[in-house]
């Protein structure tokens, strides 16, 4: 009876059955490098504030509608919130067996990230051309704080990379899901990674172009 | 997942990218409304965190997982970010009231040319 006693009591203690989080572990590892990966950005951000602060000493912050096309940065919003869209249906898709339409779907988000990266390249080039870089504080004509362009080119910089390295798991995925090799719960955890780039990207939208 | 069982399991991604696009077009729109620099702050951080609850919870599932594993990422991510917010913010300020390099450079070599004090 003892034993019946035990295994009644340990799943209450845990609350989460055979595993801490009620998930598997592939899940919780995931969250666990969600989180930390976030606080990564978070600093990022937090730093860009300071900076933004702390620099208005030695020279203004640019007026952002000077320095970008926020139509065309709206667009890259759109293509990323797409993307993830798009991932989420292939998520659902792959666990409830449709393979056709997770393949499909995963395609979509892999398109929408090589949109979105391609977007990236462009506004970068289109920055550096006209003389912005880590340390100038000017563009074209304008003349602003140094600061503003560490910060742009390491937030966006940082993001870009996870996109990157985001679309490089969702082509592995992709290949090895069509070849039945990867489950449905591969297709989860890198559609996990894919939205948590959506997610930053959110705060760098709102905090650096929109503020 | 609960909701892949109840009628049309993609629809809570269509009406979530719905929404997504409305918040976002809504917080271009903003600055459009001649509104206090103070207002539109915290309008484009409430639409921020609305975005961000909605792609957690919806997309990345988070609203049926384990209340523990909610309140991890909440923690891990939500506090510790303002805490160091919140630890950076005011040395910033006081690094600024502490600079003496002012951005008023045309009156700098008059003043220096006569030597004085």
């Amino acid at each position: 009876m003892s034993h019946g006693t035990d295994a009644a009591v340990a799943p209450a203690h845990w609350g989460g059955g055979v595993s801490p989080f009620g998930a598997s572990w592939q899940k919780t590892m995931m969250w666990i490098f969600i989180v930390t990966d976030g606080l990564l950005f978070s600093g990022l951000l937090c730093g860009y504030s300071f900076l933004r602060t702390a620099s208005e000493s030695v020279a203004p912050w640019p007026v952002r509608t000077e320095i970008f096309k926020i139509w065309f940065i709206a667009l890259m919003t759109f293509i990323l919130i797409t993307s993830s869209a798009t991932m989420g249906t292939a998520v659902t898709a792959a666990r409830l067996g449709d393979r056709k339409k997770a393949t499909m779907n995963l395609l979509f988000t892999i398109i929408g990230g090589l949109a979105f990266l391609g977007c990236q390249a462009y506004e970068w080039t289109e920055l550096i051309h006209g003389g912005l870089t880590l340390t100038s504080g000017k563009f074209e004509h304008l003349a602003f704080a140094p600061q503003f362009g560490a910060s742009f080119f390491i937030l966006t910089g940082f993001h870009g990379s996870h996109v990157a390295s985001g679309l490089t798991i969702l082509i592995i995925t992709l290949i090895r899901y069509s070849m039945g090799k990867t489950p449905a719960q591969g297709v989860e955890m890198a559609g996990l990674y894919w939205h948590f780039v959506d997610l930053v990207w959110v705060f760098i939208f709102t905090l650096f172009y929109l503020v | 997942m609960s909701e892949s069982t109840q009628g049309n399991p993609y629809r809570v991604y269509h009406i979530t990218w719905v929404i997504l696009l409305i918040i976002t077009v809504a917080m271009l729109g903003a600055e459009m409304f001649h509104m206090p620099r103070w207002f539109l702050l915290l309008f484009l951080l409430a639409f921020m965190a609305v975005k961000a609850v909605m792609i957690g919870g919806n997309f990345m599932h988070l609203r049926y997982e384990s209340p523990t594993l909610r309140w991890v990422v909440a923690v891990g991510l939500v506090v510790t970010s303002l805490i160091l917010y919140f630890f950076i913010t005011p040395e910033s300020r006081h690094v600024l009231e502490h600079t003496t390099i002012k951005h008023a450079p045309a009156a700098a070599p008059a003043a220096s040319g006569h030597g004085g004090h």
